[in-house]
């Protein structure tokens, strides 16, 4: 069964179809709870959550919205990003605390956007994007930063991230649209 | 800074909002702007798709573990009614209107209070602490002493999944009631979760019993909507459990039929 059947049965409390629903999409929201959260021990637990709010709000997925992979999907992305972003908020505070008691500070804009993609025709897909559009949809959508922190990671006006992130977004469509 | 948020630079937020890349202020007057605007609507939807894409090469097996963690912990956690029912099943989810999926429009960010709430729970199951946050997250809890309950009740639910005879069983009715039942006879405790039950009306309520072979029943507590009553001090001969409809306050003994029962010989009790 499709994920998007299985989903209508979560809803009405049918167990064995989460089960079938675990094996369909657990991998994808584990691997992309990790390609954001990195950590392996949060992405477990965020990864568990997403899943389990997927039985508790099997009823509020809507067909008619697009496919239930999807929403799974955009479920367990903002989840991940809500959980780097308080990581990192955290760890901001610790490192300007460390930064005070160690003396100069020290700039850890380290460029690792294309480390870790595995598939290839993504990849190809991404290749074919501006530098300025790729930076910006993948620091926003793989490294969980707001497009003002991406502007501001890439010295470009809130006004052109924000176009880039449109336009790469629209050329991945052209370029990967037919392949679902 | 409202500057910022002319209407003009609404529209042009839908990109970074499909990708969740707005903070919390721009991400509410976004989801607001997008009831009033079909074009950014429509926008939203197809960079949507797009976004999702991006998931296409990321997949990786999860911990073999993990499985048996959400799926235990789904036996014990409710379910939402869908959206705009609420007659029957449990009560709407207080988290889910302030985070909604995608799709559904309100307000983030996430209440930092549940994190607080996992985190002394952590290092003792991760499926505790799933069912901890179903839990929190049905009950609107106001005063201390509630939430020091409730944290009690969790680290005893804890206890209960990490239990190594825990064992899982459901009862079902017909008309979609059912309790689920996670049990440990070491422990000779057991998380009942009901599902679809709702609430009786004219007041009354919900009651668990423990049943016994020629002993009366015994009262585990009344049901509050669908959230899991924890039972404690369980005889290992109990039979089943049943839930009653009780009038207001509970009954000492049975009043009525059972609306739901449920065996407990395969989760190790009635010997
Ligand atoms: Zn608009």
């Amino acid at each position: 069964m499709q994920a998007d059947e299985l989903l209508v049965l979560v809803a009405k409390g049918d167990q064995k179809a989460f089960e079938d629903l675990y094996g369909l999409v657990s991998g994808p929201v584990f691997g992309l709870v990790r390609r954001v959260v990195r950590d392996p021990a949060q992405s477990e637990e965020v990864a568990q959550e997403v899943l389990l709010e997927l039985w508790r709000s099997a009823a509020r997925y809507d067909p008619g919205r697009g496919s239930a992979l999807s929403w799974v999907l955009t479920l367990a992305h903002r989840r991940a990003v809500d959980r780097v972003r308080s990581a990192r908020a955290a760890g901001e505070r610790e490192m300007r605390e460390a930064q005070r008691a160690n003396g100069p500070a020290f700039d850890q804009v380290a460029e690792e956007v294309e480390a870790g993609l595995e598939r290839e025709w993504v990849r190809r897909c991404l290749d074919r994007l501006t530098t300025l559009q790729r930076q910006s949809v993948t620091l926003a959508y793989y490294d969980g930063y707001t497009y003002r922190e991406v502007a501001e990671r890439l010295s470009l006006p809130l006004g052109t991230v924000k176009t880039r992130m449109r336009d790469g977004l629209t050329r991945l469509r052209e370029c990967l649209g037919g392949a679902v | 800074m409202t500057v910022l948020f002319r209407r003009s630079e609404l529209h042009s937020l839908a990109a970074p909002y499909a990708l969740d890349a707005l903070d919390p202020r721009e991400y509410q007057r976004f989801e607001k702007h997008l009831k009033r605007c079909d074009s950014c609507a429509a926008e939203v939807r197809l960079l949507r798709e797009d976004a999702v894409r991006l998931a296409w090469n990321t997949a990786a097996p999860p911990p073999v573990a993990m499985r048996d963690r959400v799926l235990m912990a789904v036996r014990t956690t409710p379910q939402e009614a869908a959206p705009g029912q609420t007659a029957q099943g449990p009560q709407p989810h207080p988290r889910a209107a302030q985070q909604p999926l995608p799709g559904m429009r309100a307000v983030r960010p996430r209440p930092s209070r549940l994190h607080g709430l996992l985190s002394p729970l952590a290092a003792t199951t991760a499926a505790a602490a799933l069912v901890v946050a179903a839990l929190f997250g049905v009950q609107a809890s106001r005063t201390q002493d509630e939430l020091d309950q409730q944290r009690t009740q969790a680290r005893e639910i804890a206890n209960i999944l990490a239990a190594p005879d825990a064992a899982a069983s459901a009862g079902r009715v017909s008309g979609g009631q059912s309790i689920n039942v996670v049990a440990s006879a070491s422990e000779r405790a057991a998380v009942v979760t009901p599902a679809g039950l709702g609430n009786p009306t004219n007041g009354r309520v919900h009651q668990l019993w423990l049943m016994r072979p020629e002993v009366q029943p015994r009262s585990l507590g009344l049901f509050e909507g669908d959230t899991p009553l924890l039972a404690t001090d369980l005889n290992p001969d109990a039979t089943s459990l049943a839930v009653t409809v009780e009038p207001q306050g509970g009954s000492p003994q049975p009043t009525s039929a059972p609306v739901v029962q449920l065996a407990l010989k395969s989760v190790g009790f009635g010997e």
